[in-house]
């Protein structure tokens, strides 16, 4: 049975609205009742105004939950010591990889106070879970593609798949043609028309199953990819298959690919 | 369970290929997810003037056809006058304020809501073209109309809780309440009575909302109520 893994996901609330479901208690009873065995997480305090404090939250979540929830540092391109910072949460019990949130830190994926950033993901074999948002200034999924170009050495993961429907065709094309790059698929314009276009375009091996959990409700989100028409194998790589590979031996045991 | 989707879209759109461009394609799609039936509104009446074109209806047993109503002066709405309206007892009927250029709490257009509330056919507003305050103005005037709100998204629940709330005339669509725990937080605090299942679709996801519709924590009565049973009340013309 390939695992289910939601690559996509934040506990904490937001200020741009109401969140009824906050909690990462709630998140995991609902992926438990629903068939999700694991979520990687960034706090919402960390993608806004405060990563260092954010991110231990993350941790104290994975400390929590250690079997079912992995934590996205987020990194901040403003912080003076972010990469020193992040070296040592690297190591922490339940990191998956860095979160970048080009859009809420007002600054350009492509901007070198990134670069340190990626470098640290590199050496520390980390993907990288970037927001991506179609004709942003600061995250269009050809800017990461182009972040992607720079550092093949890191799983690049744009988020949202780039967010708009009328971009999702070029993002698509964007991973097939960059073999680094990945689409993850959470957001509430996503339709399973648009998803098994992206499989056909991209390859099932290059998408990856979130939700976007708790801006959104996880249950919708794992809806889309459960009556895609996608093949079985195809439907595995996405819901688990691929995050299984990228992250390794940094999932739970009991969730990681068997050789 | 019967599942009815108060909110679907039949004919081509702008912007993207979709299946459900014609009858046929659109109850694939139907079957594909087990929903039993469909309000759909003729893509036609949406993106077209109704004032020139009238699309056909959807005719099909599983289907319910939402017509595009255009309130305005003589000669640039549709129909003639609402009575028109009235004598065809459509299960509900849907305006574009915005999209169509008309007041919608204008003299002419609450002539027609008063004529369509007393004779219990509900009006459907897109929240994301008409906005909520507008719709609170319409429901602050005519108290009695019956309105379902589609696609309200998922960053306004607090604006819809106090809705539901001051106006009884007011039911939501579901399709897009998609923060975590949405459906089952405006349930509980204005019943699921005023939920309406729905999807919006092609524009929308469809799948997503159908999976959990499965998968609500909430009594079997209430998830009984969202799939069909609160749209049947409203096109019943029933008071909640």
């Amino acid at each position: 049975m390939s695992p289910v893994i939601d690559a996509h996901g934040h506990v904490g609330a937001w200020a741009d609205f109401f969140v009824p479901e906050p909690d990462a208690a709630w998140l995991l009873d609902t992926n438990a009742a629903i068939g999700i065995d694991a979520v990687g997480v960034s706090h919402l305090l960390a993608v806004g105004r405060d990563t260092v404090a954010g991110n231990e939250l993350a941790l104290a979540e994975a400390d929590r939950y250690p079997d079912r929830l992995g934590v996205w540092l987020v990194a901040d391109p403003h912080h003076p010591d972010a990469a020193a910072l992040l070296r040592d949460q690297l190591d922490r019990p339940g990191v998956w990889g860095l979160k970048l949130h080009p859009d809420t830190h007002l600054c350009p994926a492509t901007d070198p106070r990134y670069e340190p950033l990626l470098e640290l993901a590199a050496a520390a074999g980390v993907p990288v879970l970037s927001h991506g948002q179609t004709r942003s200034p600061y995250s269009d999924p050809g800017d990461l593609a182009e972040l992607a170009r720079r550092h093949p050495d890191v799983a690049l993961l744009v988020g949202h798949a780039g967010l708009w429907p009328d971009g999702y065709d070029s993002a698509a094309r964007l991973a097939a043609a960059q073999p680094n790059l990945y689409l993850e698929i959470c957001g509430s314009r996503l339709t399973t028309r648009w998803l098994e276009r992206m499989v056909a375009i991209a390859g099932a091996d290059r998408v990856l199953f979130g939700t976007d959990a708790c801006f959104l409700d996880p249950r919708p989100g794992l809806g889309k990819v459960r009556l895609a028409r996608l093949s079985d194998a195809d439907r595995a790589l996405v819901l688990g298959g691929n995050a299984a590979r990228l992250l390794g031996r940094r999932l739970p045991t009991a969730l990681q690919e068997m050789p | 369970m019967r599942i009815f989707d108060a909110h679907r879209l039949l004919g081509p759109i702008p912007g993207d290929h979709v299946p459900s461009a014609d009858v046929a394609g659109l109850l694939a799609e139907l079957d594909h997810l087990g929903i039993d039936g469909a309000a759909v509104t003729p893509s036609g009446g949406l993106y077209g003037d109704p004032a020139t074109e009238q699309p056909a209806e959807a005719r099909h047993e599983r289907l319910v056809t939402v017509p595009v109503v255009l309130p305005a002066v003589p000669g640039a709405g549709w129909p003639g006058d609402p009575g028109i309206v009235v004598a065809s007892a459509p299960a509900m009927v849907r305006a574009c304020p915005v999209r169509h250029r008309f007041a919608l709490t204008g003299p002419v257009a609450l002539g027609w809501w008063q004529e369509l509330a007393a004779a219990g056919i509900p009006l459907a507003l897109d929240a994301g073209e008409t906005g909520l305050d507008r719709i609170r103005a319409l429901l602050t005037a005519v108290p009695e109309l019956r309105v379902l709100v589609l696609s309200p998204g998922y960053r306004s629940l607090r604006e819809l809780a106090e809705l539901l709330a001051a106006h009884p005339g007011a039911s939501v669509e579901t399709g897009t309440l998609v923060a975590a725990g949405a459906i089952e937080w405006l349930a509980r605090r204005a019943g699921a009575h005023r939920l309406v299942f729905g999807t919006g679709a092609p524009v929308w996801d469809d799948a997503g909302p159908r999976f959990q519709l499965e998968h609500l924590r909430l009594p079997d009565a209430d998830v009984e109520l969202i799939a069909s049973g609160s749209f049947d009340a409203l096109r019943a013309g029933e008071r909640p």
